[in-house]
């Protein structure tokens, strides 16, 4: 049920949708397990009144022992260009965990309010939360067919794992295999990269790092900048040491030589230097220059803007000792 | 960092923790957002007897300076800006939802309303009305139950405040469907700037005289927009914003990072905001010569009269000199980032051809 798929498409999936389903997860938890405060009364009680200061964890987890965290479900909308698909958005859908059925008329009804406001998506999948794919998830991606003939199935793991490296999302395509003489689909996963627009990467940052939100002096707004692009630095750099103590220890012998990890290392390096023309150096100096430029302009702007103070306060000063008229004052 | 915790450092983190708005989670041990564990979710519970009592008991109705604080979630946030930009230089709209605590309005979700910006629209069309009556049924069956609590639009390009139009309706908000909060986002100047670029108000009610004069943080607004600006700017207060998120969406967001540091190597500022940074000149331009205009005028000032100017404004002259500051630091940031990837990425050189730039750092792959 997770060989990789071999269907070719690429996946795009952005922030937005990720940070959507986990917002979803977290409301229906958040509903069925009150949380232990001061003035409620629910029956984690029992936990000493006293150490509800600390116990906020204890007292939900007493409760929810009583009920496991529940699945949610819901539909992720984009846009299918040619082989990329490209998730933005998603929104939830009611699922009857009894009768495995879906509530056709509230996802025709969300559907049509979507497609309002954002004329350009559409229905490109599902998604639930868990922490692998299930038999029953089938019948949900069947129903789902025939308004995409090959709908997505986006997996949020909402497990916190303190350990973990990775992103805990998976895309899943339905695949038709032969087993047993009987064509059946399968899940299959698939590869996807995190994809963003400019405003959606900076709040993104923003929320994740919290940034100063106000203006701060402009030392804190460098500090700022360039703090995010070390951070990003630091990260190609860790992942290219990776990739140097692997080619080192290959050379050594003592991990067998893969080859097709060798083309790939190969062409990345033949990728530097990323530009290297006269148009691009002759554009890139333009640019500069006309930062400096810019830079001069505002240089001016003040230095006038300090002059301009100065003769007032000169007139100021001298106007006061000028006590006959018809002295014109001094420009 | 001090090797040894003193007062000094302690003073320091805190002043530092104060000026970033750094949300403690409102649990006893506070914990820093780094840390947030599974209690910090309790804000996503929903308690409806406690929203439905303060609705009756409206404490609002005698302070007009009721509400001081925002909470606005990830989500929100993310879907308001996204919601934003993706409407180019259009005004867009939408309606938030969320519930109250005491004097902060907390904001959890928010949906797009399809209206079209105009400058004379005041209300939302029927169409808009009944989305609005749809979209909320559908998510109260979702299992959202919040009721709407503000609502957003964008000014793209002319920053965070409240035009007349703007002013107005909210006042007719506030007096029908209270608590009810304005927030206004500039796509443009979030992307320009690098940071969100968001504001919260409330309207005074009509013929209320705040006590003192609100302090805000100067922003620059256009030449065609200031007289709007000017008239309406004392009739309403700026609410602090803050955010939170869940514990979920702090992990995730961690582990997003692993893949998101190349969208931000690779992002490109200058090339995104060419046309906004040029329609800033030329505004400041325009600025320039109408403050001219003005100090030409007084120059014959000073033998009639002493110039009429009150201490705490500060000259025309004064406030282009502070935008085109703001101007040229974001230009200079942006330059920053396309020559430390020049540096990174360019200036390997195959060995067969000579190393024209001998100075700068190691290129991180060796030839």
């Amino acid at each position: 049920m997770s060989s990789s798929s071999s269907s070719g498409l690429t996946f795009k999936l952005h922030p937005l949708v990720i940070v959507n389903i986990s917002d979803h997860y977290t409301r229906v938890k958040s509903q069925m397990n009150p949380p232990v405060t001061s003035t409620a009364t629910t029956s984690s009680s029992s936990t000493t009144t006293n150490n509800s200061n600390g116990s906020g964890d204890g007292g939900v987890t007493a409760v929810s022992a009583a009920a496991p965290p529940p699945r949610v479900y819901g539909c992720v909308i984009g846009v299918q260009r040619g082989r990329i698909v490209e998730i933005f958005n998603s929104f939830e859908l009611l699922y009857d965990p009894v009768t495995h059925s879906l509530d056709r008329a509230f996802l025709e009804k969300k559907q049509e309010l979507y497609k309002k406001v954002f004329p350009h998506f559409y229905i490109l999948g599902w998604y639930s939360t868990g922490s692998d794919a299930e038999e029953f998830d089938m019948h949900i991606h069947k129903a789902l067919m025939d308004i995409n003939e090959s709908p997505v199935y986006v997996l949020l793991n909402p497990l916190i794992n303190p350990a973990q490296k990775d992103l805990p999302v998976t895309i899943y395509e339905s695949e038709l295999h032969v087993i047993d003489g009987i064509p059946q689909l399968i899940f299959v996963r698939s590869s996807y990269t995190i994809e963003t627009v400019e405003a959606e990467r900076i709040s993104v940052d923003h929320v994740a790092h919290l940034k100063p939100s106000d203006g701060g002096s402009a030392a804190t707004q460098l500090a700022a900048h360039l703090t995010s692009i070390h951070s990003a630095i630091k990260m190609l750099n860790s992942r290219i040491r990776v990739l140097h103590h692997y080619l080192v220890a290959m050379q050594k012998g003592e991990i067998p030589c893969e080859n097709s990890l060798l083309r790939q290392v190969s062409s990345l390096l033949r990728r530097l230097p990323a530009i290297e023309s006269e148009k691009f150096q002759d554009d890139f100096l333009m640019e500069y220059n006309d930062t400096l430029l810019i830079t001069y302009l505002a240089m001016f702007t003040n230095c006038s803007s300090t002059m301009n103070e100065l003769v007032d306060k000169f007139n100021t000063a001298y106007d006061r000792h000028s006590r006959r008229g018809g002295r014109t004052a001094f420009i | 960092m001090d090797p040894y915790p003193s007062s000094s450092s302690l003073i320091a983190q805190k002043t530092w923790e104060l000026e970033n708005n750094i949300i403690t989670v409102d649990t006893p041990p506070a914990s820093t957002n780094s840390a947030a564990d599974a209690s910090s979710d309790s804000i996503f519970y929903y308690d409806e007897t406690a929203q439905a009592k303060f609705q009756q008991d409206r404490p609002w109705v005698n302070d007009p300076h009721y509400f001081r604080r925002v909470k606005i979630s990830a989500l929100a946030l993310l879907k308001m800006v996204v919601h934003a930009r993706s409407g180019g230089t259009i005004e867009v709209m939408g309606l938030m939802q969320g519930k109250t605590d005491g004097d902060a309005i907390i904001v959890m979700d928010a949906f797009a309303l399809p209206v079209e910006g105009t400058e004379t629209r005041v209300n939302a069309q029927a169409d808009a009305y009944e989305y609005m009556v749809d979209y909320s049924q559908t998510n109260k069956q979702a299992g959202r139950l919040e009721n709407v609590v503000g609502w957003y639009h964008s000014h793209p390009g002319y920053g965070c405040w409240l035009s007349g139009i703007d002013v107005s309706t909210q006042m007719l908000n506030q007096q029908f469907q209270e608590p009810f909060l304005a927030v206004v986002i500039d796509p443009t100047r979030t992307v320009s700037a690098g940071k969100v670029e968001i504001g919260a108000f409330r309207t005074y009610p009509e013929g209320y005289k705040p006590p003192d004069d609100p302090v805000s943080e100067y922003q620059t607004i256009p030449l065609n927009k200031i007289e709007d600006f000017g008239v309406h700017c004392k009739q309403y207060y700026a609410l602090d914003i803050t955010y939170f998120k869940s514990s979920l969406d702090c992990h995730l967001l961690d582990l997003l990072w692993n893949k998101y540091w190349v969208n931000t190597l690779s992002s490109s500022p200058l090339l995104g905001n060419a046309d906004y940074v040029a329609g800033q000149i030329s505004d400041l331009a325009e600025k320039l010569e109408q403050a001219e205009n003005q100090l030409a005028h007084s120059r014959f000032g000073p033998l009639v009269a002493p110039p009429q100017r009150k201490k705490e404004e500060e000259s025309q002259l004064a406030k282009i000199t502070r935008d085109s500051a703001k101007i040229t630091v974001e230009q200079v940031h942006g330059l920053m980032s396309q020559v430390i990837k020049d540096i990174l990425f360019n200036s390997i050189r195959q060995s067969s051809r000579p190393r024209t730039e001998g100075s700068g750092p190691e290129p991180m792959v060796e030839s």
